[in-house]
């Protein structure tokens, strides 16, 4: 019996890029032949909504959890975390490609903020996400999934399995035995090999059967989401989000937490929520900008300066509300500007703080 | 017009010299006339920020009607990763497309062969002495926060 196991959930790129397909059905017709690896397909995690089959399964996992996503992580822990799949930070050594060689320190976990919030009911297993853009070759991914699955010591996971063995599986473990959903493209050792809890690389079942929707499978269909995800580590509670947006996205929970109420009255395409908070704490996973879509701000801006601010960048204040007139003139409303919703000291020079404590901290390096 | 003396703005050890032929914006670019036109591009100062430009890509084209911080580009250097904006609305008549394809005339002639675009514009201009002015008070300002005595 296998003492430890970790479960691997590979998400799926939306729309049919085969590049990325590529790389996620190799991941997953290698994964299959871990002894100590457990591996399903999910859909793109930000399309997937709290009651798909998908989100059923990762609520489902009880160990050490390795999310491969399209994704920056930290957009990928939480919206895992608003869908209730929640674990300790797992630091993964998982670099992108593209990052300097200068700097040889892993991806450090974040130091959860000191006036954040924090995230609720986290329990002690851990969740690593990996963002299957870093790199090209599936090695890397695999290198890096025996590394953590090497440094886990997974009683819970266990515990899981001894459950599933004995008799009494979880429900949607038992969904996805009697109905395993084939991934959408077969012609794979992934779809062929553990289509229907055949026997995986160790000779045990496989509880973890790919739950990627058929194509056209009509309740399972996904449509594309746009919706911000709050990062509880770096949130405050300081209410600027739920003042500015005037679609009633936000709203608090019975503890007077903020969180995101009515994530379908968002206007797609529209951060400027994000570009208010004062600790960019508000994540579109989908955005263009990486700052925005969940990047680490830190490793984002290389050893740069950015000197837009400089060359007459408008503020994120400006933007924001920009963008704010724009989605309320489209719903027929009437522009508001800077009038609403906006405390007055963000108004005020001090608040570009931020922006302008990174520029002359590069500044001091350029030794001028 | 006279061959008067530029200004000089001290960025450290750094003179930074801000010609009297010409106008500026607060956004660190100068302006000169040429033809009916204004001639744009960065100062001494910008430069000195940006050191080595790697790399200028234009995100509009020519004969385009502009706004005021519109982005219009972007640009990389040994230093610096930044987006550029208009100073002012107007209309961008055309690019240079000399340094568009190799930047280096932006470090080696700012104020002449490395010129950026020509701009229609009616918008107020900056003196020399008005845009060193602005540069003093930005530099005070980096200044205290370099020495950290700007409160929190």
């Amino acid at each position: 019996m296998a003492a430890k196991k970790i479960t691997v959930v590979i998400s799926q790129a939306p729309g049919r890029n085969p590049t990325k397909r590529h790389l996620e059905e190799e991941l997953a017709a290698a994964l299959l032949m871990e002894p100590d690896i457990d591996v399903s397909l999910v859909p793109h995690l930000n399309d997937l909504s709290a009651d798909h089959t998908g989100s059923l399964y990762l609520r489902g996992v009880a160990g050490h959890l390795v999310v491969l996503s399209w994704l920056f992580p930290r957009a990928a822990r939480w919206i895992l975390d608003r869908n209730g799949v929640k674990g300790q930070v797992g630091v993964t050594l998982l670099k992108p490609a593209d990052a300097g060689d200068d700097d040889p320190s892993p991806e450090e976990e974040e130091a959860p903020r000191p006036n954040a919030i924090g995230a609720l009911n986290v329990p002690k297993r851990k969740l690593y996400c990996l963002d299957l853009r870093d790199q090209s070759e599936p090695k890397v991914y695999l290198d890096e999934i025996r590394r953590i699955a090497r440094e886990s010591t997974v009683q819970t996971v266990e515990l899981d399995l001894m459950s599933w063995i004995g008799g009494s599986p979880a429900p949607a473990q038992m969904q996805r035995y009697l109905n395993p959903f084939l991934p959408t493209q077969p012609a794979t050792p992934a779809a062929n090999g553990n289509s229907n809890g055949h026997a995986t690389g160790n000779g045990q079942p496989a509880p973890a059967a790919p739950v990627a929707p058929p194509p056209g499978s009509a309740d399972e269909a996904l449509r594309r989401r746009w919706y911000p995800i709050i990062d509880y580590s770096r949130c405050t509670n300081c209410m600027e989000c739920i003042d500015f947006c005037l679609f009633g996205v936000y709203g608090v929970d019975t503890h007077e937490r903020i969180l995101v109420e009515q994530q379908d009255n968002c206007k797609k395409g529209c951060p400027a929520c994000s570009r208010v908070c004062p600790e960019n704490a508000i994540i579109f996973p989908e955005h263009k900008t990486p700052a925005i879509a969940g990047a680490d701000i830190a490793l984002e801006g290389g050893f740069k300066i950015d000197l837009s601010k400089l060359f007459g960048a408008p503020s994120a204040i400006e933007v924001a509300a920009a963008e704010r007139d724009q989605e309320l003139v489209n719903d027929g409303r009437d522009a508001v500007g800077l009038t609403v919703g906006i405390p007055k000291r963000r108004l005020q020079p001090t608040g570009e703080r931020d922006t302008l404590d990174d520029l002359i901290d590069d500044l001091d390096k350029l030794e001028m | 017009m006279s061959e008067s003396d530029p200004l000089v703005f001290m960025m450290g050890q750094f003179a930074a010299r801000i010609p009297l032929d010409r106008s500026y914006v607060e956004s660190h670019f100068w302006l000169r006339p040429e033809g009916p036109y204004w001639r744009v591009g960065f100062t001494a100062y910008s430069v000195r920020l940006l050191q080595d430009v790697y790399f200028l890509n234009w995100s509009i084209d020519a004969d385009t009607p502009v706004r005021k911080k519109q982005e219009i580009g972007e640009i990389e250097s040994s230093k610096a990763v930044s987006s550029l904006y208009v100073p002012c609305d107007g209309r961008i008549v055309r690019f240079n497309e000399r340094v568009a394809s190799d930047p280096t005339p932006i470090n080696t002639d700012n104020y002449g062969e490395g010129w950026l675009y020509e701009l229609e514009t009616s918008a107020p201009l900056l003196s020399a002495a008005d845009y060193v002015a602005v540069l003093d008070a930005g530099w005070d300002k980096t200044q205290r926060m370099i020495k950290g005595q700007m409160n929190e």
